[in-house]
């Protein structure tokens, strides 16, 4: 006889729900199964109709985000083991996003912001190709590699309350990309990211809630880069003081 | 985009939060004990706490201790109320919050001014 | 058709995750530190109106609901300071060329600054007090 677990999946299909609603899966339990086996279980062999994106299976391509009994978790990355003996699991789509069709979120939000704050290496003077790469010491790329392990899977915009609250706000990926860029030796872009990192919804609507570094599967710390990023809008803030209280702050 | 004034607001929080989490406790813990430690000759007491308020230096203290404060609480209520959906206009509730800190802190520097 | 279910954030947001309610414990300490602050002020302006008015508002302390905000306030202060001192590793980054500290000892030289001073503050006081009292 093989054990079962109960899975109960958020469904929502936009052509006849006006809500999302529940329903309620038994998925053969082995040691071994993640949230992701599970919902493909279900696809495959129970419900075809079932929608949920994902690719890589091993937390690289960061499109599995679901939240798991309220926790935004990559799919491939939580296990059912580990959530045995505490009734049955539910999954839903990521907090925070428009909702497409059942667990698949309209993340579409995240990619603009992602492009706002401009994470490419922006050169004064671009050097040509034949004079080779930008170099740079260890050192001075361990000032920016944590916040570089991004995989852009949107867990922390789902744990933002701020986002939540206020789409509008460049949210925890983004402004820790932008820190990525802005700590990195090569770039000479950061007067131009600043003025996102200055705004009401850049680094400020921050409150340092703190919750998107818990989510992280890639330990990249958002809350730690917005901060920091505070700091420097701070120190941009008061550097352009003079110009700022005679209303010609183009900084 | 516009720049936002929050760096005045988020400074001023800072470092009340500095103090708060460096002098806090055993501020609180002193001024609740102050009754019983000064029960013993309570006008020497009150000479030893004017003494404290008569230095310069001791007026530049007690006021980071009251103003810092209430910037560094004003705001996280400012803030907070946000949080809970509270329905209000930004700008008066600006005015509440950092209004009233600074003419809290203001009247607190005229008292020290006084003494 | 394209018709996404928008989820709006309800009132009650922070009550739905222990994370939440750790964060909306730690903002509330600002309200019995604010209460705290006033008591602060009405001590400084009872002191401008004369000793009278002075000892009057030390003996006022006695009564219980005082004695009750301070206790609040003191819970407050020190839960404040915990999480303060967690976060400040994350804001006060010490690694350019020259000098390079690590996040740990930034935290370490924190907490013992923060006990120091706060020890300090207390001891200082009963000296000053029992120096003036002569006892």
């Amino acid at each position: 006889m093989t054990d079962k677990v109960t899975v109960r999946v958020q469904r929502y299909r936009p052509e006849e729900d006006a809500a999302p609603w529940e329903q309620s899966f038994e998925v053969p339990y082995s040691e071994d199964l993640s949230i992701l086996d599970a919902l493909n279980q279900i696809k495959d062999q129970q419900d075809p109709t079932l929608s949920h994106r994902w690719s890589c299976r091993m937390a690289i391509c960061g499109s599995c985000g679901v939240m798991v009994n309220n926790e935004p978790r990559l799919a491939c990355k939580t296990f059912l083991r580990d959530y045995r003996d505490r009734g049955p699991v539910q999954v839903r789509a990521l907090d925070n996003f428009p909702i497409e069709r059942d667990l698949v979120s309209d993340i579409s939000g995240l990619v603009e912001h992602l492009e706002t704050v401009q994470p490419w290496l922006i050169r004064a003077r671009e050097s040509p190709v034949g004079e080779g790469a930008y170099l740079q010491t260890p050192e001075q790329m361990q000032r920016y590699a944590a916040f570089g392990q991004c995989i852009n899977c949107g867990l922390c915009y789902a744990a933002c309350p701020q986002f939540g609250r206020d789409p509008a706000f460049l949210g925890p990926g983004a402004l820790a990309l932008a820190q990525r860029y802005n700590l990195d030796s090569r770039d000479e872009g950061a007067a131009q990211r600043m003025q996102w990192l200055n705004a009401d919804v850049g680094v400020w609507s921050c409150t340092f809630v703190g919750y998107c570094s818990e989510v992280c599967p890639k330990d990249v710390d958002p809350a730690a880069a917005i901060n920091r990023g505070k700091v420097a809008s701070d120190l941009n803030y008061a550097v352009n003081l003079f110009n700022i209280l005679r209303g010609k702050d183009n900084a | 985009m516009r720049r936002s004034h929050e760096p005045i607001a988020w400074s001023l929080f800072g470092a009340g939060g500095m103090l708060l989490a460096f002098f806090g406790p055993g501020l609180v813990l002193t001024t609740a004990l102050l009754p019983w430690l000064a029960a013993g000759d309570p006008q020497a007491a009150h000479a030893a706490i004017g003494a404290l308020l008569a230095h310069p230096l001791g007026k530049v203290l007690v006021l980071a201790c009251i103003a810092l404060p209430l910037f560094h609480t004003l705001h996280r209520i400012y803030h907070g109320l946000h949080d809970l959906h509270l329905q209000a206009p930004r700008l008066p509730m600006q005015l509440l919050c950092y209004g009233g800190a600074t003419l809290l802190s203001a009247i607190s520097a005229w008292w020290l001014l006084l003494v | 058709m394209r018709k996404p279910y928008v989820q709006r954030q309800r009132a009650d947001w922070w009550l739905r995750n222990p994370a939440y309610r750790r964060y909306m414990l730690r903002e509330a300490t600002a309200l019995p530190l604010l209460l705290y602050a006033l008591l602060l002020m009405s001590g400084l302006y009872q002191f401008t109106r004369g000793e009278a008015a002075f000892l009057a508002w030390l003996a006022l302390l006695r009564s219980p609901w005082l004695l009750a905000l301070h206790g609040l306030a003191l819970a407050a202060a020190q839960y404040h300071a915990v999480t303060w001192i967690a976060l400040v590793p994350k804001i006060l980054v010490i690694d350019s060329d020259r000098l390079r500290v690590s996040p740990a000892t930034v935290q370490r030289v924190h907490q013992l600054g923060a006990v120091t001073c706060n020890a300090g503050l207390l001891v200082l006081a009963l000296l000053l007090l029992r120096a003036a009292g002569g006892y």
